[in-house]
């Protein structure tokens, strides 16, 4: 482990200054407020695939690296729906996964948001409706925000859960 | 053992008057005719295990029976699916309605003191849906069933009747971590199919971005393996590396995940840069290397845990990166091209999860030297306007292992389009290597193979 630490002290803090930190602190200080009051003091995730093909998947997992370090505004993923605030849905809703998003979402303590993740979910991107892609809409549940993109980048997807939660709305 | 020919892919096409069904070997093609009417296939399950589940998808998906096979339960038709058989040409739905719930019979082993464990479709991690049915007795696990298709896109159904070059969009996102492979493979069936010439600068260009996509999958998993044993500071060390490639594929490729990058022309890019990263990189991954082989305690849960022997993986006939480690020398890049370039095939013998985490270090080494050899000017080559009709087959080697793709063009349009993600076989052999083991292996063997299921499940 010494060498770890030693390569670890050389090196200097690699989370990146994304283009809109600045904007981040003051959304911060707003936050606060709001995530006090709305989500008990941080924003806990439930990912969910519905079929996509792993790129969005991908780009979760990278929220957790170094660079982007997604735990640092308070917001993470969390393993069970039952503990969660808010379900990220990717994947275009297949047939065989209907049914068990239906589940998990009712797993969720109330109030529970859905957001989706990519262009899959609302059929707006490659995957169009057929008879094994049903859509998120086809679920009929409340849906409060959209991250588009295929798949969309890490700092999207970041972006994005700060608008959610600066402005939770359902469409 | 009697060397017995290795088992690629086994499914049907629909022909005016009969059911086809395609069997492909290493050596060999065979075809076998059926009637419409009563379709009878003959199983060759119990002399190849893992033909069983393209014989259940075959059911699945035309409705054909099988005779004399242990195995009848459906492998897509899910609880509630619908009795329709989708790949048939008359199968024209675009909506269906659900059948009423009929449960599922998991194949478990029973005894006293025998409990079950189920887990999924939804896991805990930031992973995509499939199922494990474990029979424990106390912590060892006795048997696991794998049960997949819940990501089920009716992929091959939606390509048919489209032309061969609108066919990329929806290929290239079968699965977003082969996505490059899966482009490639289409890409050698419109070489074939149009009859020009593959420039070797293109290839070298292709070539190239399927080696970065390779590396990306290999630090991945290099991140996530030492994880799943309890040692979180390797993926954070590793998933740097692994998202600096991530942004170096989009500088060369123009996206992330390189879709769209397989075309007709190369992209121009700095041959120093690469260069540059590319040092940078190989550096890296060596202090990697060297800190993690001096850490007791992760070798510890690495070795002899998930072992698959070269026997079995030559009778299941796994592929890719669970073959290599258990001493199978399979890869599709074992040409005159890639030895070109200074491919050599990486192996290991032991196939527990050091082996296979062993292999992908050594693969990376390897990738990487071939890039430096693939780099070249750009290129523009000009694009195909007629395709011949006929079937065409291509086999790329993914991240995971082989891909085979298959393509049936008639009227110049697809008449039938396959794939068999690499998946595909060596989950099917997943649960051999959990006999020895207990259940909080499970996602580190899980993980050390690195399996698609998005892939797998079309």
């Amino acid at each position: 482990m010494i060498k770890f630490w030693k390569k670890r002290l050389q090196n200097p803090i690699s989370t990146k200054n994304l283009e809109f930190n600045d904007e981040l602190k003051e959304i911060k200080k707003e936050l606060k407020s709001v995530i006090a009051k709305r989500f008990a003091g941080s924003l806990a995730i439930r990912m969910v695939s519905s079929g996509s093909c792993n790129a969005c998947e991908a780009e979760c997992n990278a929220l957790s690296n170094p660079y982007y370090d997604l735990e640092r505004l308070g917001i993470h993923f969390v393993a069970s729906p039952r503990h969660a605030d808010a379900m990220l849905l990717s994947g275009v809703v297949s047939i065989n996964m209907y049914h068990h998003v239906l589940d998990a979402y009712h797993q969720m303590p109330q109030p529970a948001h859905i957001i989706t993740l990519g262009d899959c979910p609302l059929l707006e991107g490659t995957f169009k409706q057929n008879f094994a892609i049903k859509g998120a809409k086809s679920l009929n549940l409340p849906i409060s925000h959209h991250i588009q993109g295929c798949p969309p980048e890490p700092k999207e997807i970041i972006k994005g859960l700060l608008e959610f939660i600066k402005n939770p709305k359902d469409f | 053992m009697k060397d017995f020919p290795r088992l690629i892919a086994r499914f049907a096409v629909e022909n005016e008057d009969n059911f086809e069904v395609i069997t492909v070997y290493d050596h060999k093609i065979q075809r076998e005719f059926l009637d419409k009417n009563s379709p009878v296939l003959n199983s060759i399950s119990s002399i190849y295990t893992t033909a069983t589940w393209f014989e259940r998808k075959m059911r699945d998906d035309f409705g054909i029976k099988i005779a004399g096979t242990y195995d009848n339960r459906p492998l897509i038709h899910h609880e509630r699916f619908p009795a329709i058989y989708p790949m048939r040409k008359e199968f024209q739905e675009q909506e269906v309605s659900f059948s009423q719930y009929s449960p599922y019979k998991y194949e478990t082993v029973k005894g006293e003191g025998v409990f079950e464990v189920p887990v999924g479709p939804i896991h805990a991690g930031i992973i995509e849906p499939g199922h494990f049915q474990f029979s424990q007795e106390g912590e060892r696990m006795l048997h696991l069933e794998v049960r997949h298709f819940y990501t089920y896109r009716a992929i091959e159904k939606s390509l048919e009747g489209i032309k061969l070059l609108d066919s990329r969009e929806i290929i290239e996102k079968i699965s977003g971590n082969e996505s490059i492979a899966y482009q490639s493979a289409l890409f050698n069936i419109i070489i074939q199919a149009s009859s020009i010439k593959y420039d070797d600068k293109l290839k070298k260009y292709h070539c190239l971005l399927l080696e970065i996509e390779r590396i990306i999958h290999h630090l991945t998993d290099i991140g996530f393996i030492p994880n799943d044993a309890g040692f979180g500071a390797a993926l954070s060390f590793a998933s740097q590396l692994s998202e600096d490639t991530r942004v170096f594929l989009k500088k060369i490729s123009g996206h992330r995940f390189g879709f769209g990058s397989i075309e007709f022309e190369t992209k121009e890019y700095d041959a120093n840069m690469i260069e540059n990263f590319l040092n940078t990189l190989e550096e890296k991954v060596k202090w990697f290397e060297n800190w993690i082989m001096d850490i007791p305690s992760l070798w510890d849960r690495f070795d002899t845990t998930g072992t698959l022997n070269k026997k079995k993986a030559r009778k299941y006939g796994v592929v890719g990166v669970v073959a290599r480690a258990s001493g199978k020398k399979v890869d599709s890049r074992d040409n005159d091209f890639y030895k070109k370039y200074g491919f050599i095939l990486q192996n290991e013998s032991v196939g527990d999860v050091g082996s296979r985490f062993k292999l992908r270090i050594k693969e990376i080494y390897n990738s990487i030297e071939m890039i430096r050899n693939f780099i070249d000017e750009a290129l523009h080559v000009e694009q195909p306007k007629s395709f011949k009709d006929g079937e065409y087959m291509s086999f790329v080697e993914s991240s995971i292992g082989e891909l085979f793709m298959f393509v049936k063009l008639k009227d110049g349009l697809i008449e039938r389009f396959y794939a068999r993600d690499p998946s595909f076989i060596n989950w099917q052999a997943l649960y051999l290597m959990m006999e020895k083991d207990i259940i909080a292996d499970f996602p580190l063997i899980n993980k050390s193979c690195d399996l698609s299921y998005a892939g797998s499940d079309l």
